[in-house]
């Protein structure tokens, strides 16, 4: 086991003072009621911590967009294969935000079935997305993150880069039930971090995995070759979205508001990628 | 009052409760076999104990037509009586499980009775990796046809008192409490706990909001004492990792393979180091369940001064 003072002993001291500024609702056994820990945290952001400034480089903007003390739902686009990129926007946010705040995403149910990953995922917060868990999160005024573009966006191939899939309806309707703003993020590099060549579909349902990606790297190099490449990484969040309370009443009003909701994510992308075009070009 | 079941600890405690409320009269527990040796010290002139086979409808009917209670009749009812061990199940477990519940609720509505309240368990959630951080009342159940023919038991009986909650003269109360930990009692957390190793499957380490035998009883008194019907959960005070209540009463579990653990319980229980059946809810050791017992806190605990006041 890794000790959590070592591990934390890592950080710079303003980030050790960051995790323990961090107020975890201690429900008394040493984890809030939805199974967080603060060692689990610290242990995280610790490591997280290296990946944000050293191996993905990030660059980021916005952050003032992000409710400081309310509940919210942070919406982006998602890819890479392996979800760095939901690593990186709890990390940006924890890290941009004063006092910190945790994104708790709501994550696909196979993970809670895999031993350990399951409580990992569980003690950094990271719930199975089900709607009592996001009411109850956004209840107590957490930032609850979604990919409505769902796991499957994982497994995006290079061809698709940047095209998002079409977005579940769930969040804004979750959110409008809840009055809670809608945050949309784009993060830019991770479809670049693996190139996916295919998915084998039939394989991935037999194991009821939501995609097996064959990637230049997997399954040459086994489970390493799922590893992203130190690709940098641009984030940018947009302004809240109040959604409209109709959404609970009309099909057709949900549906453009989702849409509104992808356009708001589509627009961040390009930023991002006009960001990371002039950082290229030495202009920024 | 009538306490159907009177051989659970959680029986034995409850009495010991309920005989310290000077405002309740009499107590007839109720239980097959003899009398148990904890409950031979009550006073007799507010505590009887009677054996009865809670099958029989008869037997059922004969509980309230004692001459005790002629003159003031038995007005609460609650039934404990349910077994759920899962070894050596057959019809005849299933038989007193489903029937004595409806035996003894037929026969409290038509002797008057204004209170009943079944003890069920938490065992009729469904639980798996969609779990939600609270189970509340209206989670989905355990119907899965492979589930413990004993769990299929506590739902059908469930599912008598639900079709008799709108009686206007009874209020008909389903208490679903979460795993009990410590004093003896047979529930399945306990016998886990009281594993010489308790065995978990590596990888997993469900969130669980344990309650006490005293605790638990405390939550029926006041559900019997205070006005209120429907299906309720019972929790415990604090949700946490199931290793993090382990470590507070200083166990150490050993850890097999997911696969393995229903072979490494069953040798186990070959070899006489554990009471506990991963057959029985062969997922709790894997996922999370913890109950949201908020609807349980409004209606009594935050009452219960009202109870003390009289």
């Amino acid at each position: 086991m890794l000790r959590p003072d070592l591990m934390q002993a890592l950080l710079p001291a303003r980030e050790r003072e960051r995790i323990e500024a961090y107020a975890l609702d201690d429900a008394g056994a040493g984890t809030d009621v939805f199974g967080t820990s603060a060692t689990g945290i610290g242990n995280a952001y610790a490591l997280a911590y290296w990946l944000h400034r050293y191996y993905f480089r990030v660059v980021s903007t916005g952050h003032e967009n992000i409710p400081l003390s309310r509940g919210g739902v942070v919406v982006g686009n998602h890819s890479g294969v392996l979800p760095f990129d939901g690593v990186m926007i709890s990390t940006d946010v924890f890290r941009h935000t004063d006092p910190p705040r945790l994104v708790r995403f709501m994550v696909d149910f196979f993970v809670y079935s895999m031993p350990y990953l399951g409580t990992l995922f569980r003690s950094l917060g990271q719930v199975p997305g089900t709607r009592r868990n996001f009411d109850g999160l956004i209840e107590e005024g957490h930032l609850v993150g979604i990919f409505p573009e769902g796991a499957d966006a994982l497994g995006k191939p290079a061809e698709d880069r940047y095209e998002l899939f079409p977005f579940s309806h769930g969040h804004v309707e979750l959110a409008a039930r809840h009055g809670a703003p809608v945050v949309p993020f784009g993060v830019v590099g991770a479809e670049e971090q693996q190139t996916v060549i295919t998915n084998l579909q039939p394989l991935a349902r037999a194991l009821n995995l939501p995609f097996i990606p064959v990637t230049r790297t997997f399954p040459w190099f086994g489970p390493a070759g799922l590893l992203p490449k130190p690709v940098r990484y641009f984030i940018h969040y947009g302004e809240p979205l109040e959604i409209d309370p109709a959404v609970l009443e009309s099909i057709e009003v949900r549906a453009t508001e989702v849409e509104r909701v992808r356009d708001a994510v589509r627009e961040q992308i390009r930023v991002g990628l006009e960001h990371r075009r002039l950082v290229n070009e030495g202009r920024a | 009052m009538l306490i159907a079941g009177a051989r659970r600890k959680i029986a034995a405690e409850l009495i010991a409760c309920l005989l310290e409320d000077r405002r309740i009269e009499k107590i007839l527990a109720v239980g097959e076999g003899a009398c148990p040796p904890g409950l031979l010290g009550h006073d007799p002139n507010r505590f009887m104990f009677h054996s009865a086979t809670l099958d029989r409808r008869r037997q059922v009917d004969n509980l309230f037509l004692f001459e005790e209670f002629r003159e003031r009749p038995l007005d609460t009812v609650v039934h404990l009586a349910f077994s759920g061990n899962p070894k050596g199940y057959d019809v005849s477990r299933h038989e007193y499980n489903v029937n004595a519940a409806r035996h003894l609720l037929d026969a409290s509505l038509r002797h008057g009775v204004g209170k009943y309240v079944f003890l069920s368990s938490d065992a009729v959630y469904a639980i798996g990796p969609r779990g939600d951080y609270k189970v509340a009342e209206d989670a989905e159940l355990n119907l899965d046809p492979s589930s413990p023919k004993s769990v299929r038991d506590i739902i059908d009986a469930e599912f008598y008192c639900r079709a008799k909650m709108d009686s206007p003269a009874c209020e008909v109360m389903v208490l679903r409490p979460a795993g009990v930990i410590g004093g003896g009692v047979m529930s399945g957390l306990n016998l886990l706990f009281e594993s010489h190793p308790p065995v978990l499957p590596i990888g997993f380490d469900p969130m669980i909001n344990p309650t006490t035998k005293e605790r638990l009883a405390r939550d029926i008194q006041l559900a019997l004492m205070l006005r209120g019907k429907g299906v309720y959960n019972i929790a415990g005070p604090s949700p946490g990792p199931l290793t993090r209540f382990l470590e507070q009463r200083g166990i150490t579990p050993m850890r097999v393979p997911g696969p393995l653990l229903r072979q490494a319980n069953r040798l186990q229980r070959m070899l006489g180091q554990t009471r506990y059946h991963a057959e029985y809810q062969p997922k709790r050791l894997f996922y999370s369940l913890v109950l949201d017992d908020a609807r349980f806190e409004a209606a009594f605990r935050q009452r219960a001064s009202m109870l003390t006041e009289g």
